[in-house]
């Protein structure tokens, strides 16, 4: 969902004078590579899932580091760092900043040489590797919403409510509640959307700004709806949630624009590896966050697909970003969505 | 050893030390600093042994803290697409939205500052009047908090403070209240989280400066016939003002740059200036927008440090 660890991001950005002399080693081939990700339990499932075949197959040894928010790739190449190759877990929209930014390079395809992939996954600069899912949530006592459209209304619906502290996670949930179908719901309309979430304010405690504390919120009774990351809340008994018209993205790994060419070799390697079905099962198993293989479901225990972000059938109830509008808008509605918050 | 000719840039520039603090320093022996100095009939020039210790100290701060400073304010100024440019700024100027941030932090900033003065000039007032042994644990209880992390401490607000917390859950046992109280992820949250960061800070000095009063001073003015609040007004609070108004202003200082405590406690709907700083370095990522804003918050914070300079030169002089 949102740079996790966004508190600690602030402490890891220093702010770069001098680039650091660069040493390159004799031989061609890399005995190491550095990979930023996301940390916590999905650092375990990126070790089980996806380094440790890498590693067998190639003795290629992997570092992995986190947290990894969209600065700190910026501050690592404008500081002329080599050290990290692969970063991922940027969201769609981060990708194109990213790419925008010129932070990144296109990916070497023919390199990777992918098992079958969704097409969104696919693209010239990044490798769709994570699925996933925002969704409405609820404390398990209290009346559950069917739709959006419930979840903004608080007469049918009394409780607190929690939303995301970020135009894109919350724009479209309240375009979505004015009655807009999914199909239309891009090119947004920035002004209906504001409108609800104007009338709406006053209901809402909380503007959250990590993924934990959504499901947190909602289990200490602080709110009794909540949008959350939908693999932080399936499955919980204390609370209720549904994937339908959740918002789906795509978390992508790109290759670091300083990084150096015997790096992207290896990183080339470990993206084949993240591209097969066996190994984005294994990482499941321990982080609920599948991956762009079409025939994943198979590989999948079948009593546990309802739980996965982007299994076929929740995949289907679901509407994907469409991280082109928002590359193009974001930076006009990130203000706007400040001076929305200050009630201006 | 560093001494006479080198030493003149150094003299004013590098240490901060200017020839009027140099009279005052060699005419009160009682100062620290009068130490390092001795007066010629030429100049002032410095005598301090080992000070080429200090030298691999001083170039680790320029390259590792003052270059990353000036390269940080140079970002405002600069884009990649058209070189030099103002816009940034003009971004801050046009749009009332930073500017309402950085008001609003500055509001929530002197708020916190001053309960955490109503509450924290009388606990070492009371504190000074206690015995020995209480002396100790009071100050320690004062004092423990401060090695606590302030990320753990803002977190335990929320047990506290919740809606399900302790003190909620005490208030509608007593009856006292029907529904829960909203402390938390509103400006009052976020005033109590700050104020429990700043209290030790303003209580320590406070207390050193109540300890230093000489207590004739008071039974004198006793003596006279001055009733108690006189006395306190006329003879006590005059003795403890400059270190009151050197710690409110340090600690306000500090409120400027809160980040953790409103992230935790405010819920996103206290904006204040580092959050929004950090939107814009982490997740936009738009540094020349966050180079200027910072600019002027430096400026802000480095005016009240000035403030605070003139007081504290006027209470060492005394």
């Amino acid at each position: 969902m949102i740079n996790r660890r966004r508190l600690l991001g602030m402490a890891a950005v220093g702010v770069p004078a001098i680039s650091i002399l660069r040493t390159r080693s004799a031989s061609a081939q890399a005995k190491e590579i550095r990979v930023a990700e996301d940390g916590g339990v999905a650092t375990k499932a990126f070790q089980s899932g996806f380094v440790e075949p890498f590693t067998k197959k190639t003795g290629v040894k992997v570092t992995l580091e986190s947290p990894n928010p969209l600065g700190k790739l910026r501050a690592m190449v404008e500081a002329g760092q080599t050290g990290t190759v692969l970063y991922t877990g940027l969201g769609s929209v981060n990708m194109l900043a990213a790419k925008r930014l010129g932070l990144i390079d296109p990916i070497d395809w023919g390199a990777v040489d992918p098992a079958p992939m969704y097409p969104e996954a696919k693209k010239d600069y990044g490798f769709g590797h994570q699925y996933f899912s925002t969704v409405m949530a609820w404390n398990a006592v209290v009346k559950a919403p069917k739709s959006w459209a419930d979840f903004f209304d608080a007469k049918a619906f009394p409780g607190k409510r929690a939303l995301v502290d970020l135009p894109q996670y919350s724009l479209p949930f309240a375009l979505l509640a004015t009655g807009v179908p999914v199909d239309k719901l891009y090119p947004l309309d920035v002004n209906a959307a504001f409108k609800k979430l104007r009338e709406f304010k006053s209901h809402v405690s909380v503007w959250t700004a990590t993924t934990p504390q959504g499901p947190q919120l909602l289990r200490d009774n602080e709110v009794q709806y909540a949008v959350c990351s939908g693999s932080r809340v399936v499955g919980d008994p204390a609370l209720g949630m549904t994937w339908d018209h959740g918002r789906l993205d795509v978390g992508y790994a790109c290759i670091v624009k300083t990084s150096k060419p015997e790096d992207r070799v290896a990183a080339y390697k470990l993206l084949h590896e993240m591209s097969l079905p066996e190994n984005q099962a294994r990482y499941a198993e321990i982080f609920p966050v599948t991956g762009p293989n079409p025939d994943l479901d198979q590989y999948l225990p079948k009593d546990k697909l309802s739980t996965y972000p982007a299994s076929k059938q929740n995949k289907a109830v679901q509407w994907l970003e469409n991280p082109q509008w928002w590359n193009e808008n974001g930076e006009a509605i990130n203000k706007k969505w400040q001076e929305f918050k200050l009630g201006l | 050893m560093l001494a006479g000719s080198r030493s003149d840039s150094l003299k004013d520039s590098s240490l901060g030390v200017s020839p009027s603090t140099v009279h005052q320093a060699v005419a009160s022996p009682s100062c620290g600093e009068g130490a390092l100095l001795v007066t010629r009939s030429s100049g002032y020039h410095f005598i301090v042994p080992g000070f080429g210790f200090l030298i691999p100290l001083l170039l680790l701060m320029v390259v590792v803290f003052d270059a990353p400073i000036v390269y940080m304010l140079a970002l405002a100024f600069w884009d990649k697409a058209q070189g030099f440019t103002l816009g940034y700024y003009g971004d801050v100027f046009e749009a009332p939205v930073y500017l309402r941030v950085l008001a609003n932090t500055v509001r929530i900033s002197v708020v916190a500052t001053i309960v955490s003065v109503i509450i924290g000039y009388p606990l070492a007032h009371w504190i000074r009047g206690l015995g020995r042994r209480a002396k100790m644990v009071a100050l320690a209880l004062v004092v423990l908090p401060f090695w606590v992390s302030v990320l753990v401490r803002t977190y335990a607000w929320i047990v506290l403070l919740g809606n399900d917390g302790l003190v909620n859950r005490a208030l509608q046992w007593l009856g006292l209240v029907q529904a829960p109280v909203s402390f938390l992820y509103n400006e009052l949250g976020v005033t109590i989280g700050m104020t429990n960061v700043l209290l030790p800070l303003l209580v320590l000095p406070l207390y050193a400066a109540m300890a230093r009063v000489d207590d004739r001073l008071l039974q004198a003015a006793a003596s006279l016939g001055a009733p108690p609040s006189t006395i306190f007004w006329k003879v006590y609070f005059p003795l403890t003002l400059p270190s009151l108004a050197a710690g409110t202003l340090l600690a306000l200082i500090l409120c400027l740059g809160f980040y953790i405590t409103p992230a935790i406690l405010g819920g996103g709907r206290v904006p204040m200036i580092s959050n929004v700083l950090d939107t814009l370095i982490n997740v936009y990522p738009n540094w020349g927008q966050a180079s200027a804003i910072s600019t002027i918050l430096l400026v802000v914070t480095l005016l009240i440090f000035a403030i605070y300079r003139r007081i504290d030169q006027t209470t060492s002089t005394k």
